[in-house]
């Protein structure tokens, strides 16, 4: 993935060279499926998750979701 | 010999007698789908109690760990377990719950009861006295969950001061077992027990209806719960229902139970199940064939509930032995399904005891109390964060304020006692003198209703 400018925060797809768009994505973690919005190539659905949203709400939710 | 009428050894352990508390051998077989303890004091005879029984096999039921170290014990090894309870240097893990009996005295008088309460004056601990234990169980086992409880421990007036004297010292979860009758009919009360920082009530609630409240504590409480339930709605407070669990009198019950928490999410939190256990004052000595073993609950719960819950669900703890618990965790999706979180950590290997002892605290803490209301019932928050609510608030939204759980713990009497789950146990009683029990032990009585360690 490339940076193109920081202020719009737009991100290429390397292998595809085609800009990432805002879609609905659905995760799996442990037995629940959730829709959210993400960064993903039109082409090979290759998704991006930033580094805010790795440590932040992503993080939150796994850690939400521990057993003991 | 039919291999039917075998039965296969699959350990042996140590127990106590049931007469004379002195310790002897046991061994523990299976024969079909139940498993047996059975063990002999030379003096009072054979004795044989029912350990497990269903359709999940006990020898499945593992979680193997790697014991932790008690840090600094307050008692040495001498005669060996359990009489060196304190804790005591073999014993295998920490503190995850310590317990405060705050009060002796009680305003029911309940045919199960384990500390033998009555509404006889015994004097209630001092808060000087109380402080002290607060800070010896904070030098033995660090920032644990605490659980106040009794006797009944809304009876005392400063039960606010006592819970605040809690976090001062440094405890971050506080939770009260209380049968709920002063939270249902003293409001104010109530109020003054948030403001104090109460995390979580661990609500006595045996079924949904007064004939079972009759039966086992002796008058309809039904209505009395459900006002606790709202008044705990009303300031926030998550609510845990503990059923006692006895054969022919509640067992029958527990789909209803389910149905009836699901119907209080988010204020209630889930549904912690206690077979009944044979200490402290009891109706009548165990028949062991009317023993409800966790086994039996798993199986109660699939062929009940209407969640489409299943024994599946379920998996052994990965703080006490193995034997001792089952838990599922859940979330409460807005079709009114409960969606299972099925964890394959406890699969497989071998894990660290500390570790699980420090993940069943952050998530006892975590998914037992109530921070604040959820987004869609909470207007405030909605008009906020409108706009930068995404579909990453709405799950955290979900998992923080919709997470239920289903568990179920099995004490220990005389008579099913293994000592090598005892030395697993990290539910811990505090006495005056700075001690730290584990619960089954300070709570064990003999036949005659003689204890080990209570009042001695």
């Amino acid at each position: 993935m490339k940076q193109e400018g920081v202020d719009q925060v737009k991100w290429l797809c390397d292998k595809c060279q085609r800009e990432l768009e805002l879609a609905k994505v659905k995760v799996r973690y442990m037995e629940g499926n959730f829709e959210v919005d993400l960064m993903k190539c039109p082409t090979c659905n290759q998704v991006y998750i930033d580094e805010t949203l790795a440590l932040g709400k992503m993080k939150e939710v796994e850690e939400g979701l521990e057993d003991k | 010999m039919n291999k039917k009428n075998m039965k296969r050894i699959i350990s042996r352990t140590q127990s106590l007698c049931p007469v004379c508390l002195k310790k002897i051998n046991a061994i523990i077989w299976i024969k079909n789908n139940e498993t047996y303890m059975e063990k002999s004091c030379q003096e009072h005879g054979r004795f044989k109690s029912l350990l497990w029984r269903g359709s999940v096999p006990i020898n499945k039921w593992v979680r193997n760990k790697i014991p932790a170290t008690i840090k600094n014990p307050n008692t040495s090894v001498d005669k060996g377990c359990p009489y060196d309870c304190g804790l005591c240097a073999d014993h295998r893990q920490n503190t995850c719950t310590a317990l405060i009996e705050i009060t002796q005295r009680c305003n029911l008088s309940c045919s199960f009861c384990f500390a033998d309460a009555h509404g006889k004056v015994v004097d209630d601990l001092s808060l000087a006295t109380i402080q002290a234990m607060y800070q010896s169980i904070m030098e033995t086992s660090g920032n644990c969950n605490i659980q106040l409880s009794g006797g009944e421990p809304t009876l005392r007036d400063d039960l606010p001061a006592v819970i605040k004297l809690g976090h001062d010292i440094g405890f971050s979860f506080i939770q009260i077992n209380t049968n709920g009758i002063r939270l249902g009919e003293d409001e104010a009360f109530v109020k003054q027990l948030k403001e104090a920082g109460l995390n979580s009530v661990f609500l006595q609630f045996d079924g949904t209806n007064d004939g079972i409240f009759e039966k086992l504590r002796g008058k309809p409480l039904l209505a009395t719960k459900i006002k606790a339930l709202e008044n705990c709605q009303k300031y926030q407070i998550g609510v845990v229902l503990v059923p006692t669990l006895v054969a022919d009198v509640n067992d029958d019950d527990l789909g209803n139970i389910i149905d009836f928490a699901v119907s209080w999410i988010p204020t209630v939190k889930g549904v912690h199940m206690q077979p009944a256990s044979y200490f402290g004052r009891i109706p009548n000595l165990p028949v062991e064939e009317k023993r409800l073993t966790l086994g039996d609950v798993m199986d109660k719960i699939e062929k009940q509930n209407r969640k489409k819950i299943k024994t599946s669900n379920f998996t052994p703890p990965g703080c006490e032995n193995a034997r001792c618990s089952f838990h599922g965790n859940y979330i409460y999706q807005q079709n009114g399904e409960l969606i299972p979180l099925n964890n394959s950590s406890g699969c497989c290997g071998t894990e660290k005891a500390e570790e699980g002892a420090r993940k069943t605290k952050a998530h006892v803490s975590r998914k037992w109390s109530v921070n604040q209301m959820p987004m869609e019932i909470n207007p405030a928050v909605e008009k906020i964060e409108e706009k930068s609510k995404d579909a990453w608030d709405e799950i955290l939204d979900r998992i923080n304020h919709y997470s239920f759980s289903l568990s179920a713990m099995a004490f220990q009497d005389v008579w099913n006692l293994d000592l090598d789950r005892v030395k697993d146990c990290c539910i811990h009683v505090a006495t005056p003198k700075g001690e730290l029990i584990p619960f089954c032990m300070y709570n064990l009585t003999n036949q005659d209703g003689q204890s080990l360690y209570r009042n001695q």
